[in-house]
């Protein structure tokens, strides 16, 4: 098996799988029998197992022999410690999520598309990974865009969900029009979008490319969810099916971030602040982010807001490590992509078993509210516990993972050495704190004794369903009481993200 | 009118960029809307063959340009089919009345 | 052998939190007897650290990259600590097998009890900040999930979360200090930043030590942070006297002693410290006297015992500081273990509804009185003997206005505690209570506490050999044979304080006639009564939030139209930004 291969067949796998998958489904669906549609998450199972397999052949490969990179015509892929932590995280959420969706999306209309077009979300985002050239990230990261226009409109009867499909899909395309014309500056800047020539064909002080990276930034900063780009963001991750918000929150928003890193990383010999950018970005998301999520009364949307809040520590990381060169920052950052979609991913699939046996299985498309929440955990004592683990570790409280990221990017903020990056510590610090004001409630009231009326009425909880909660309360867990497990994932990325921005 | 060629397609494409903007945000149509989506996208492809010209690359830019145009052909059948949608199942395409998520 | 040991300190209340959490509510005395022999194990394996007090690091466990290796040491004052901690801990768990009998969801309960012993000790011994942070979040974690154990209870839940948020902001000043340590020596370790502190500039040094300081004053409930605990006492009795009186509030002070020959030279801080410290004492004690709740007045002089450390540390008297924690820890758990008594039996917190409840129960009246004595102060008892030490200290080093403020704090001491002895055990009942009869548990968890208070300050010469130079190389505490403490503390100024403690006992005695000076103390109790305003402050910095919160909710308006402008003006905005920089 030669690299080319393994790493061709890493990219193109899960397209050719996703339309498999989908005509598997179709087969017996006319007849109204089950075997086509098991046959399909089977499959999807497979599929992405497979693919975890072949990245970790490229991955020995690729240290084996110093890197590896594929060329199709003129355009570079390369893999390098970014894509593979996209790759790992995406491969590792996206198999959580099709767990969970067997049986929650078991009776929905059109589950065969589901499948197919997660599978396609998660080929985007590997390939969105791996790309070393402008217009090619472009191009992932509209296929992965596509790919989630649909999926958050999926329930194509209920007005509140089309709405919010409609206005992610505009907001969306506004901000991919935006990077176009960004990319089209730089092109014709410099005749070419292959990053490493944009490095080193600008020069210091175009005043074009600073006009472009202004467009870059808030063009992918639609898809990161900086504020005040985020409106679409609430209303999409809530009326998304769970395992589907899941992933938005946990694995897409990210990959924007990637993508938008990508585009800053060429930029480094020009002599604008780009890293202060992103902490001033970083700040007003932390802010706000907690200012809506504290007065929210629907569990999903709260989340959501919250998320808003992660990607600006992910951010003061990025900022941290890109405007002081250092590098904990964009190792803080990236371990804090990884938490935060291992915790905001199983805070949404427990939020959406809940959903599920409350509300959803009894074919009632009405969200998830606090009061719904109250006295969960005795009934459902695997949600209750995930929830309630995977909240507080989004609030920052150890022994959860969410403790130990926040803590490496506030080292780099502290390392700068700067009063005023002190400020932007402290203010961080403190709005964790500010985080519990809406964290702790939520978990006080799933474990009350007296329960809401839609738990006593609840159905019960299928197994296969909890089986992806105990494996992410186990993971975040570990992860928060032994950071370095995953510090090779999180240094590698990062060397590759400042290597490209300083040299 | 004697201005260069590239001034003009500079020209074009801020208008259409600058229509599609204004149409994006006045208008209360959805299917307008996609419509304006559309006009901005137009004059980034525009913008990708001007850029091709001013360095040379033009078959670099007429490759990526073609893809442009798929990709946001796709994205305004995505569009028009939610809107399709919505028509059916709220009688309407006012976006205003299409704001019940909020806050 | 001592890396064994502290493994098992903390690993069996551990090993045993996530065993009764999986036993959950199925078998009720399994949990009950499963959780006290875990908790008793770990007093045993801390009492077993005792003679091992080294001040090299005991335990490694390598995680490295910027999070550094979480290491442990046991040296003296986190030995002593894990003592009270696991000690304590089991006598509280033992007094909930009765105080708990027939709650639900005991396995929640008695997994986060267990959480916290270990948790506590592990504060104690660990000599990496970050470890120390780690463990510092988490006992707030357990100090807000068992406050609000009874989650139905609206004021219990507030209660919890007003003291997760509150320590929690004092946890920021810890945080930023051990980053700052990081950045500047490249170590979290402790020893190595008391030996090289020097190293760091001065203003840097001031912002850790304040930060610090911050840490500590919001832990251990001090003033201005201590609006958390008088509401805390929403928390199951056993609860209080664990978290709330013996271990978790220490937390504070043993981060001052520990890191005070770092700090003593920082301009002002020490006087910062005396003065916190002084005006906890004093401000908590006069909210003591006005209170009628049970455990709110145990709860306030809780806050003035921690002022009198407070106050001790800002003098310079690490050892008196600690003796006093030592005592304190274990006449105020006795306190609490009996209060609780009293409220399980009689139904009620409400001292003005109480009254001749020692006939009832003679056992926990007796205990009480042993309890509120040596908190008053009285010879023998062990209150007595630190409380002086620390008198002392602050004679010697402190300015004297504050000494005279001490004690004056020490006779209003004695006046708050024979108020509600008299209130509570003495005279005729002043509502129809019944009183159930007390289970032996308690018993046997108040008993041994009781006869603690009577001799515990006999320790004191081995305790000054246990801080002193052999493991804790840099805190220069001189041994003390206890003799040499008698002599030291029955002396003038002694007798002045018993003069005052006396007089404060004879105001008591001759309340009736004293009418017309309470009277016009009025102005003075209604301001007591609201603690001094810093409830009110609380409040409106809650509301604040609350509403700046909802009024940016207007901006997610849902049409897509505004949605888009957003978009653009967030382009305009940076371009202009852009212009501006070139």
């Amino acid at each position: 098996m030669t690299s080319n291969f393994l790493f061709s067949s890493l990219i193109l796998l899960p397209f050719l799988a996703a339309p498999v998958v989908y005509l598997f489904g179709r087969w017996t669906a006319r007849k109204g029998k089950q075997l086509g549609i098991s046959l399909t998450r089977a499959l999807t199972v497979f599929f992405l197992l497979v693919e975890g397999c072949i990245l970790y052949l490229v991955l020995k490969q690729a240290l084996s022999s110093g890197g590896a990179y594929l060329m199709i015509g003129d355009e570079p892929l390369v893999f390098d410690g970014i894509g593979l932590i996209l790759a790992c995280v995406v491969l590792f959420l996206g198999l959580m999520v099709t767990l969970f969706s067997i049986d929650y999306m078991s009776n929905e209309k059109g589950e065969e598309k589901f499948y197919a077009l997660l599978l396609a979300t998660i080929g985007s985002i590997i390939g969105l990974g791996m790309s070393y050239d402008l217009f090619n990230l472009w191009l992932w990261f509209e296929a992965m865009a596509i790919s989630t226009y649909l999926l958050v409109a999926f329930y194509n009867d209920e007005p509140p969900s089309l709405e919010a499909g409609v206005k992610y899909l505009i907001q969306s395309a506004v901000g991919s029009a935006l990077v176009m014309f960004g990319i089209a500056l730089m092109f014709s800047q410099t005749g070419s979008t292959t990053l490493t020539d944009l490095y080193q064909l600008t020069s210091s002080s175009a005043p074009l490319a600073k006009i472009a990276g202004v467009l870059l930034i808030v063009g992918f900063g639609v898809k990161t969810a900086l504020v005040p780009l985020h409106t679409w963001l609430p209303d999409a991750h809530s009326q998304a099916p769970s395992g589907i918000s899941a992933m938005l929150s946990g694995v897409v928003i990210e990959a924007g971030m990637v993508a938008m890193l990508r585009a800053i990383s060429m930029f480094g010999k020009i002599d604008m602040n780009w890293g202060a950018i992103l902490i001033g970005f970083g700040c007003l998301n932390i802010l706000v982010g907690n200012l809506m999520a504290l007065r929210q009364t629907q569990v999903k949307r709260l989340l959501a807001y919250s998320s808003l809040v992660h990607v600006g520590y992910m951010l003061l990381g990025f900022g941290f490590g890109l405007a002081f060169g250092r590098i904990e920052g964009a190792t803080g950052g990236f371990f804090h992509l990884l938490t935060h979609s291992m915790m905001k991913g199983l805070a949404f699939l427990a939020a959406g078993a809940l959903l599920f046996t409350l509300h959803l299985s009894k074919e009632e498309h009405v969200p998830l509210t606090l009061d719904d929440l109250n006295g969960a955990s005795r009934k459902y004592p695997v949600a209750a516990i995930a929830l309630g683990l995977a909240v507080l570790g989004l609030g920052g409280i150890p022994p959860m993972a969410g403790f130990m990221s926040k803590w490496q990017i506030l080292v780099a903020g502290v390392k700068a050495e700067n009063t005023l990056m002190l400020i932007v510590v402290i203010f961080a610090a403190l709005n964790s704190i500010l985080s519990l004001g809406y964290y702790a409630p939520l978990v006080n009231r799933m474990y009350r004794h007296e329960p809401s009326t839609a738990v006593e009425q609840g159905t019960k909880m299928p197994v296969l369903m909890a089986v992806p909660l105990v494996i992410l309360t186990i993971a975040i867990v570990v992860i928060g009481v032994w950071p370095s497990s995953v510090q090779f994932l999180t240094e590698q990325a990062s060397l590759s993200l400042l290597y490209t921005f300083f040299y | 009118m004697n201005l260069p060629i590239p001034l003009i397609v500079l020209i074009t494409i801020l208008c259409l960029a600058g229509i599609g903007l204004y149409c994006l945000l006045i208008t209360r149509n959805l299917i307008k809307v996609v419509i304006a989506l559309q006009l901005i996208v137009k004059g980034a492809v525009l913008a990708f063959i001007l850029a091709g010209n001013m360095t040379g690359q033009l078959n670099l830019a007429q490759s990526m340009a073609l893809t442009v145009i798929v990709a946001d052909t796709i994205v305004a059948v995505v569009g028009l089919a939610l809107a399709v949608q919505i028509r059916l199942k709220t009688g309407t395409l006012d976006i205003k009345s299409l704001s019940s998520l909020k806050r | 052998m001592t890396a064994t040991l502290i493994a098992l300190t903390i690993g069996i209340p551990w090993l045993g939190a996530i065993i009764v959490w999986l036993l959950g509510d199925r078998r009720e005395e399994l949990t009950h007897w499963l959780s006290i022999i875990f908790s008793l194990g770990a007093a045993v394996t801390s009492i077993l650290l005792l003679p091992n007090a080294a001040s090299e690091t005991a335990l490694t466990i390598p995680i490295g990259g910027d999070f550094g290796d979480f290491t442990f040491v046991a040296d003296g004052l986190g030995i002593f600590l894990s003592v009270i901690a696991a000690v304590i801990g089991s006598l509280a768990v033992i007094f909930s097998k009765n105080y708990m009998k027939g709650e639900a969801s005991l396995g929640r309960y008695y997994s986060f009890v267990l959480f916290f012993i270990g948790a506590m000790v592990g504060l104690v011994l660990s000599s990496n900040l970050l470890l120390t942070f780690l463990f510092w979040e988490i006992t707030a974690l357990c100090s807000y999930a068992l406050i609000s154990f009874n989650n139905d209870d609206p004021k219990a839940v507030k209660g919890g979360i007003k003291a997760l948020i509150i320590t929690s902001i004092g946890g920021v000043g810890l945080m930023v200090g051990a980053l700052i340590v990081y950045a500047y020596t490249g170590s979290y370790d402790i020893n190595n930043f008391l030996a090289n502190y020097s190293n760091i500039p001065t203003n840097i040094l001031a912002l850790l030590a304040f930060g610090f300081l911050l840490a500590a004053v919001a832990k251990s409930a001090q003033f201005p942070f201590q609006t958390w605990l008088p509401d805390a006492m929403e928390a199951p009795s056993p609860i209080s006297a664990l978290i709330h009186a013996a271990t978790m509030v220490n937390a504070g002070v043993y981060l001052l002693a520990r890191f005070y020959p770092a700090f003593k030279d920082v301009p002002y801080w020490s006087d910062a410290v005396m003065i916190v410290g002084a005006l906890s004492a004093f401000l908590a004690a006069i909210m003591a006297l006005v209170s009628n709740d049970l455990k709110r007045v145990l709860a306030y002089s809780t806050v003035s015992q921690l002022g009198y450390m407070v106050y001790a540390i800002g003098t310079g008297s690490v050892y008196a500081s600690q003796f006093h924690l030592f005592s304190h820890s274990i006449f105020k758990a006795l306190l609490f273990l009996s209060a609780g008594a009293v409220i399980h039996s009689v139904g009620t917190r409400n001292m003005l509804e109480m009254g001749g409840v020692g006939k009832k129960l003679p056992l926990v009246k007796w205990v009480f009185i042993i309890g509120a004595l040596a908190l008053a102060g009285l010879p023998i008892l062990n209150g007595f003997w630190s409380k002086e030490l620390i008198l002392e200290s602050g004679l010697k080093n402190g300015p004297l206005w504050l000494y005279v403020i001490m004690v004056f704090v020490a006779g209003l001491t004695a006046l708050y505690t024979i108020r509600c002895v008299w209130l509570v055990f003495f005279g005729e009942p002043r509502s129809d209570y019944h009183a159930h009869p007390v289970g032996w548990e308690m018993k046997v968890a108040l008993l041994p506490l009781a006869g603690a208070a009577l001799v515990s300050w006999l320790a004191a010469g081995r305790f000054s050999v246990l801080l002193g130079e052999e493991s804790l190389p840099y805190h220069a505490v001189e041994p003390l044979p206890y003799l040499e403490m008698m002599h030291e503390v029955l002396s003038l100024p002694t007798l002045v304080v018993m003069a005052v403690i006396a007089a404060a006992i004879l105001l008591w005695v001759f309340r009736k006639k004293l009418d017309g000076l309470v009277n016009g103390l009025k102005s003075i109790r209604w301001a007591a009564e609201n603690s001094f305003g810093f409830e009110a402050i609380n409040s409106a910095i809650v509301k604040v939030t609350q509403s700046t919160a909802e009024a940016l909710r207007v901006t997610q308006t849902g049409v897509l139209s505004w949605n888009v402008f957003g978009i653009l003006a967030s382009v305009i905005i940076l371009f202009a930004i852009l212009l501006l920089g070139a």
